[in-house]
């Protein structure tokens, strides 16, 4: 197969991602089937990358690496991303024009697929910038909401910063060895290299949002349309995870600091994030943080050295990322305001269930995939002999509940029943999308189970 | 490729390098200190050229030269009310020079650490040409991947600041 072939899914992101943007010219009046255009469009995306990802090749003289790592990303990039256009074609964002949402989104799309494949380090910078270049428009996507615009020049500029350190770092790490390739990394464990990864880490954390290069994510989720937030705290996160467990892979077997540094993100992100989120009455700013702690889950299980621990990270991020996304999805539709969610079962049943099994998945609640999620990363934790951690894990994990469960009280038990929003537009579309997350919180977890226990599966 | 560049080319470069970067020091208008980098920018390609290495010279002019002195002048012009906010102070008191003093000498400690060894200039340089073919062969990909990311600056930009649809 040749190199273009095994990149057939982002060749068809970018072609769609075009033909979306220009959908207006010939689509005249329907606003939103640029959206439906696009979600076709991941989808076929993430179908031929079942179908680009068997085996194990690097094209382009091994820029890209196309493993079971990176196909299970660009998989599930492209179908979370064909949920999420679904949802914005039943719904559209609130403001603005459907098709420049939906041109963003796949261009993030794309920007991620390549990212979770990245097998040089030029390769990486770049991509990472093409999954978060649109990111920006997002987040402040309300262009006449001050806040929203604040938050997107606040996350505008630490990923700036933090992208242009890991340049840095990258330079060092070229310096080193001599080749931007994976492959040829020579770092050595002297204080250079320490030095270098040090500098990348930086970058890659930023971009996942772990502590403590957080701060602009509550603002930056409260500003923004919730419905944008949906995305932007969601898909990318997969990738990112992927590209740094390959990292990892490469760099932390000669620098042993780079453990101690994932390790120290990771107890900094779960601490932080679920003792941060406990105050927080707007369901933005809640879910801002308990990403925070979600991430540091991840960098728990990646930094624990545990041979699990790749595919325990992998997986928890995406057992994050589809009820995140759930979550978001309606408090989009019903309000962001744990005043607004009061009485949500009364007003609409379904929509309150369906939030109820997404928050418990991200507490932790067999059987849902959250559960075997945490299960995971606890296992790699102990297996490296860091029982503290997973204590530390669990104890946090209890935490969560808390203010978890505070906005399901507000749903369900909460006596005042707020008012329906009068713009409020019901569409099947939207309900199939929310629909569609249940599901793979519900099964993704007992389907992925066997697969993740058997030896030397674990994703790479 | 000689070892050696000609005398004449170096000093009228090195020249205007260092004569330039003074003025752009004392000129008390922003503007004109901006021209000023404007020209070292430019002096500093040419010395690049002088070593045949072409392609960092296209990229100096096109880069700073290019796009950064005009970001400063449009700083310069979106910031400033008025045509006398455009002068600064001349700050010569003995801390500043105490600073310039204290980073020269730890430039020049840094330079005098390095190994005297000659470097030798490489039997060939390569030119432009071979640079182009490289990055259409095989840095392909990455050179693709940074037109997307130009196209999702426009996307975004076009967004941010189209006036219909509000």
């Amino acid at each position: 197969m040749g190199s273009w072939a095994l990149i057939a899914p982002e060749i068809t992101l970018l072609a769609t991602a075009l033909l979306v943007m220009f959908s207006d010219a010939v689509l005249r009046g329907r606003r939103r089937a640029g959206a439906w255009l696009g979600a076709v469009g991941a989808l076929t995306a993430a179908g031929l990358a079942l179908w680009a990802g068997q085996g194990e090749v690097t094209p382009f003289g091994a820029m890209l690496a196309v493993d079971g790592a990176a196909q299970a990303a660009r998989i599930a990039t492209g179908l979370l991303t064909a949920v999420f256009l679904v949802w914005l074609a039943g719904k559209g964002l609130g403001v603005g024009r459907v098709r420049h949402a939906a041109t963003l989104v796949l261009l993030s799309s794309l920007g991620s697929m390549l990212v979770a494949s990245a097998n040089d380090w030029v390769v990486l910078f770049l991509a990472l910038e093409t999954a978060t270049m649109p990111l920006y428009v997002l987040v402040g996507f309300d262009r006449d909401s001050e806040r929203g615009l604040e938050g997107a020049m606040k996350y505008f500029i630490l990923s700036m910063v933090t992208s242009v350190t890991m340049l840095y770092g990258l330079s060092f790490v070229l310096g080193l060895s001599g080749t931007t390739a994976y492959a040829g990394a020579r770092v050595g464990g002297g204080a250079m290299g320490l030095f270098a990864v040090a500098l990348v880490a930086v970058g890659l954390l930023a971009k996942l949002s772990a502590a403590p290069f957080h701060w602009w994510a509550p603002d930056a989720y409260a500003g923004s349309p919730a419905s944008s937030m949906a995305f932007v705290s969601t898909v990318p996160k997969i990738a990112g995870v992927v590209a740094l467990v390959r990292v990892a892979d490469v760099l932390a077997p000669q620098v042993p600091g780079m453990r101690v540094i994932l390790l120290a993100a990771a107890v900094a992100s779960v601490l932080l994030g679920n003792v941060a989120a406990f105050p927080q009455r707007d369901v933005r700013r809640l879910m801002a943080y308990s990403g925070v702690a979600h991430v540091g889950y991840v960098l728990l299980a990646l930094g624990s050295g545990s041979g699990l621990g790749p595919g325990a990270a992998a997986f928890y991020v995406l057992a994050y990322a589809v009820p995140s996304m759930g979550v978001m999805l309606v408090a989009a539709d019903e309000g962001t305001d744990l005043e607004t969610l009061a009485g949500l079962v009364r007003r609409r049943p379904w929509m309150a269930s369906a939030l109820a099994v997404f928050l418990l998945s991200l507490v932790g609640v067999p059987p849902l995939v959250g559960f075997f999620g945490k299960l995971y990363v606890f296992q790699a934790a102990l297996d490296a002999g860091l029982a503290w951690l997973a204590v530390v894990g669990v104890l946090m994990s209890v935490v969560s509940a808390g203010f978890y469960l505070r906005v399901l009280q507000a749903a369900f038990f909460s006596q005042r029943a707020s008012a329906v929003p009068e713009d409020l537009e019901r569409t099947h579309a939207a309900d199939v999308a929310i629909g569609i997350c249940v599901a793979a919180t519900l099964l993704l977890g007992v389907a992925a189970a066997p697969l993740l226990t058997m030896p030397g599966v674990a994703l790479r | 490729m000689p070892d050696h560049v000609s005398i004449v080319p170096f000093a009228v470069l090195t020249g205007a390098v260092v004569l330039g970067a003074v003025a752009m020091m004392l000129s008390r208008n922003v503007v004109h200190a901006a021209f000023w980098l404007l020209e070292v920018m430019m002096a500093v390609a040419g010395l690049f050229m002088l070593l045949s290495a072409g392609f960092l010279a296209l990229v100096q002019v096109m880069v700073y030269a290019g796009a950064v002195s005009v970001l400063m002048l449009f700083t310069v012009m979106l910031t400033l009310r008025r045509r006398e906010d455009a002068e600064r102070p001349l700050d010569l008191s003995a801390a500043s020079f105490g600073l310039a003093f204290a980073f020269g000498l730890a430039a020049a400690t840094a330079i005098g650490s390095l190994p005297g060894a000659r470097v030798r200039m490489p039997a060939h340089a390569p030119g432009v040409a071979e640079f182009g073919a490289l990055l259409f062969s095989r840095w392909a990909l990455p050179l693709e991947i940074a037109s997307v990311v130009l196209l999702i600056a426009l996307v975004g930009a076009v967004w941010w600041t189209g006036g219909e649809d509000r």
